[in-house]
């Protein structure tokens, strides 16, 4: 009885949350929209993979697979080389916000930039530096030490993503430190604790979400990878490599399928762990105004080791970057070191110049339009209330939780033929309607381009979706309701007062979606064709085929791209109202 | 911004019902609970409550941005119940007073007749007049953060005022300010509204603010409502214990009804027999609970009657306030005027006494 009553008010709760979304037109297309793009761009072909690989031709492979020694130990390559990773990415992380926000130290500004340069940089320039210095060949190994080391395998990919990736838990604890609350310590001090007991006791522990999601986030991220394998796995193959392999390959589609179910349920699974388990987890408040002054560490036993440390990997990234930078002016790195543009005219002027043109073009599409959309997904899931709000937010999410190659393979077993209604009348010669025409391969629409921007904006939701749900989260809602009830409507109002007071995770929403675009390469690597060229792919061949020096040229020309988008992007959208200070400084 | 009305702004709640999803478990719970109110144009009515007992959640139902479960509101006789907020003739200042950061004080006015269409001259001379009356002039270009908190709520206040709506609503807009500008605030709101008529519901915990600005408050408890009237009533006359209680101080005795006559009944409370004005005629050996307000007592050192002895004494000032114990009952009596200067000492043994109109019955439970 009660249970009939309870599930007649949730119907009409339900009933209500739709009346209230369809009230206002504008937002209810919004919706829609919104809703459609994300099941037919990811949902879709995530789903259309795991079809593939449960068809007829793919049960039997899961149990080959998963008992063949050969792919045991590509799995078991995967997980270690994950395990690994996110270990040394997260220490490094954690090294690199604790000296940045608690100890005295010089050259804090330039480690701070140093952490950051990898979200601008294309995913395997590290790979390719590292090889010129520390491979069979390299400048160090070889020309200093005389050692012929092969870099190539387990500890080449370890360093390389550990360096690649540790930015997102250096800039997930930095956050975190910076929000902790210095009374805290204060009163640990209070009450007699010495800084290692603080740091035992108060510090780490509250930090543990932070430390755990980035460990589980960084898991996800390298095993999704698929440049660095590439370039630097050498035997040591992952299940990244294993699939891109099958279909560019082995055309073996099906296969690839199987894989990549594989490799998605532990990735999907950790990412919902990180994003809802962890999450709720964690006790450090952002919105909490920090009272009192953080106590620095200076005693120099403490604070000269952990400078020497985040010194070393400091100088460790810039060499690496400087090789490629200085690799791009020489004929072969490392072997001949004179002199030269040719590189850059090959990119510039020379084959490359298309990569680059198209690249930079549909980046720069997508970019609006995935900072639009992941502004709007936090904007209905943060203020709205209607069924499916979660699945709305997860949907948005999956671009980040799924990994590249398996949206890459979903796309061409959804999109390679294009999907055509024939009218059930009009007799011998029955109407037919192309709904979505042939996007992907040979003879596809734009050439392939438009997948491509499809899947950059996938790429880049997440990461506009996330800056805006946290930027709303800090502003009051009453101040969109003020506007509701002086009589604008959710359009107007999300115009007029939701978007200027986000405007700086919007920026930061396209900043990052345009230079993830630009960096992305397991998502597009099957979606390239003859007519639309992407920068990361062709660095991957030139790195392939040896030639370094166009390799880097590429990575430079495409760094200066991003560094001009941003500077673009801070002067259009930058702020000049001064309201988000308003809003930092708790106004 | 003297508009002539013809009675606008009727405002009636009928049987209003709304339920949240339970935290935890798969059961709902009843914010508002079968909630009826009718409020006629012009009146300020004060949702009063303790947190939780539904007042913000009323005032959301009738803002439109929460949707009754059950139940209907009424604008004018037409049913908006399901009306967007948007569309609704009314205008709500928020406890945060909730200004647009990123605009200056005379385009957070604007902001409304704006968005209505109105020409851009009679926004300016709207806006101007606002200000004025809020007494904000020479502020128009500043930013919401460049004011002080009293500034913000007049700019809140001045942004609901310009819509000229049928009804303004109040979410405890005053709770953020400091105790003086506080009561003259309340005036200040109190008069305009007097002046201009709108209709309003204005919600607070604050019983004084209740009390100083209302035409009738409606006190809630746990979503339903305990009591509406003017404050007179509300005080003197409370259905409730929870009402008795919530409302000023009270002390509790219990008692029983002796005799019965009418609208008037005997009982004798602190071993004083009086004749008290009852509501329902209540028959003799009824269990009633004597609610008498500290401030209608008074101690003196006649000991026969009953005994009790002083616990505590505060001296502040205008009055004093004393704990008494004996009896099994604790009471609180506060002197004032002359008496209260005239001080008893901690562990003296004193009566109380007080007059028979300062005893109100209520059933017991």
């Amino acid at each position: 009885m009660r249970g009939g009553i309870v599930r007649e008010l949730a119907v009409r709760r339900y009933l209500n949350q739709f009346r209230r979304i369809f009230q206002d037109p504008v937002l209810a297309i919004g919706l829609i929209l919104v809703t459609l793009f994300l099941v037919l761009a990811v949902v879709w072909p995530v789903l259309a993979m795991v079809g593939e690989s449960m068809s007829e031709a793919g049960r039997p492979l899961f149990a080959r697979y998963l008992t063949e020694p050969t792919y045991q130990t590509i799995i078991r390559n995967t997980v270690v080389m994950g395990l690994l990773v996110a270990a040394v990415g997260t220490a490094l992380g954690f090294l690199f916000a604790y000296v940045q926000v608690k100890v005295q130290a010089p050259f804090k500004r330039l480690m701070h930039f140093v952490a950051l340069v990898p979200i601008i940089s294309p995913p395997f320039a590290v790979a390719t530096a590292t090889l010129t210095l520390f491979g069979r060949n390299g400048l160090i190994t070889k020309g200093i030490f005389g050692v012929r080391y092969d870099i190539y395998g387990l500890q080449g990919l370890t360093l390389v993503l550990s360096l690649s990736y540790f930015t997102v838990a250096y800039m997930n604890l930095k956050g975190m430190m910076q929000a902790l609350d210095p009374a805290l310590e204060e009163a640990a001090t209070n009450l007699g604790a010495n800084k290692w007991r603080i740091f035992r006791t108060v510090t780490v522990p509250m930090l543990i979400p932070g430390i755990l999601g980035s460990f589980l986030l960084l898991f996800v991220e390298s095993i999704a990878d698929l440049g660095n394998p590439l370039v630097l796995g050498g035997n040591f193959e992952v299940l990244a490599t294993r699939i891109y392999i099958s279909v560019i390959g082995l055309y073996d589609t099906t296969g690839a399928a199987v894989l990549s179910v594989i490799l998605l349920v532990p990735s999907l699974i950790i990412f919902v762990i990180q994003r809802y388990w962890i999450g709720r987890m964690s006790v450090v408040s952002v919105t909490g105004k920090p009272s009192g002054t953080p106590q620095m560490i200076t005693h120099p036993w403490v604070r000269w080791p952990l400078f020497a440390v985040t010194m070393g990997v400091t100088l460790l990234i810039i060499l690496i970057y400087a090789t490629l930078f200085v690799g791009a002016f020489v004929e072969v790195p490392g072997v001949n070191n004179s002199f030269t543009l040719s590189h850059f005219d090959f990119v510039i002027n020379g084959y490359g110049s298309e990569a680059m043109t198209d690249t930079t073009l549909l980046s720069a599409i997508s970019t609006p339009i995935a900072g639009l959309l992941g502004i709007l997904i936090a904007f209905l899931v943060v203020r709205k209330e209607f069924p499916g709000r979660a699945g709305l937010d997860f949907a948005g999410m999956l671009g980040i939780a799924v990994p590249g190659t398996i949206i890459g393979i979903g796309y061409l077993l959804v999109f390679n033929n294009p999907l055509d209604l024939t009218l059930p009348f009009g007799g011998e010669n029955p109407l037919t309607i192309t709904l979505i025409p042939k996007l992907t391969g040979g003879r596809a629409v734009l050439g392939g381009a438009l997948a491509i921007v499809m899947v950059f904006v996938i790429r880049s939701i997440p990461a506009a979706l996330r800056s805006g749900v946290a930027s709303l989260s800090q502003i009051d809602p009453a101040i969109e309701e003020a506007s509701i009830s002086l009589g604008a409507d959710n359009a107007r109002t999300f115009r007029k007062i939701t978007l200027p007071l986000i405007r700086p995770a919007f920026l930061s929403g396209l900043i990052y979606a345009f230079a993830r675009s630009m960096t992305s390469l397991s998502a597009i690597i099957f979606l390239t064709t003859p007519q639309t060229k992407i920068m990361t792919q062709q660095i991957l061949n030139e790195t392939e085929n040896g030639r370094y020096g166009n390799a880097f040229a590429y990575c430079v020309i495409l760094i200066l791209i991003v560094l001009v988008a941003i500077s673009v992007l801070y002067l259009t959208v930058g702020s000049a109202t001064g309201a988000e200070r308003t809003l930092e400084g708790g106004g | 911004m003297t508009v002539q009305r013809t009675r606008q702004g009727d405002l009636e709640l009928i049987d209003v019902v709304k339920s949240f999803p339970q935290r935890e478990g798969s059961g709902v719970v009843a914010a508002v609970d079968h909630v009826s109110l009718a409020i006629p144009s012009g009146e300020f009515v004060t949702l009063l409550g303790p947190s939780g007992c539904g007042k913000t959640t009323t005032l959301r139902l009738i803002a439109g941005f929460e949707m009754p479960t059950a139940g209907r509101i009424l604008l004018d006789g037409k049913d908006i119940t399901h009306q967007a907020p948007n569309k609704r003739d009314m205008a709500m200042v928020f406890q945060s007073y909730a200004l647009f950061p990123h605009m200056t004080v005379a385009d957070n006015i604007a902001y409304g007749l704006q968005t209505a269409g109105m020409p851009r001259a009679e926004i300016k001379a709207k806006v101007a007049a606002a200000l004025d009356l809020m007494s904000l002039g020479g502020l128009g270009e500043r930013r919401p953060n460049e004011l002080s908190g009293g500034q913000q709520q007049r700019v809140a206040l001045a942004r609901s005022l310009v819509m000229e709506p049928s009804v303004l609503l109040f979410d405890e807009p005053l709770s953020n300010l400091d105790a003086k500008l506080r009561v003259q605030m309340r005036s200040e709101i109190r008069g305009l509204q007097r002046r201009l008529g709108i209709t309003s519901v204005y919600v607070t915990h604050d019983q004084i603010e209740a009390m100083s600005m209302s035409d009738r408050i409606v006190v809630m408890n746990a979503g339903r409502i305990d009591q509406i009237g003017k404050p007179h009533e509300i005080y003197h006359r409370p259905r409730t214990r929870f009402v008795a209680d919530f409302i000023g101080r009270a002390n509790f005795v219990e008692t029983t009804v002796e005799a019965a006559a009418g609208d008037r009944a005997t009982v004798t409370v602190l071993g004083k027999t009086v004749q008290v004005p009852v509501e329902q005629p209540l028959s003799a050996g009824t269990r009633v609970t004597a609610v008498l307000r500290p401030e209608a007592l008074r101690l003196v050192e006649d000991t026969a009657r009953c005994p009790m002895t002083i616990e505590q004494g505060m001296y502040l000032g205008a009055e004093t306030e004393y704990i008494l114990a004996g009896d099994g009952q604790r009471l609180v009596v506060i002197e004032s005027g002359l008496s209260a200067q005239r001080l008893f000492a901690e562990g003296q043994t004193v009566c109380v006494d007080f007059e028979d109109e300062a005893v109100h019955l209520l059933p017991v439970g």
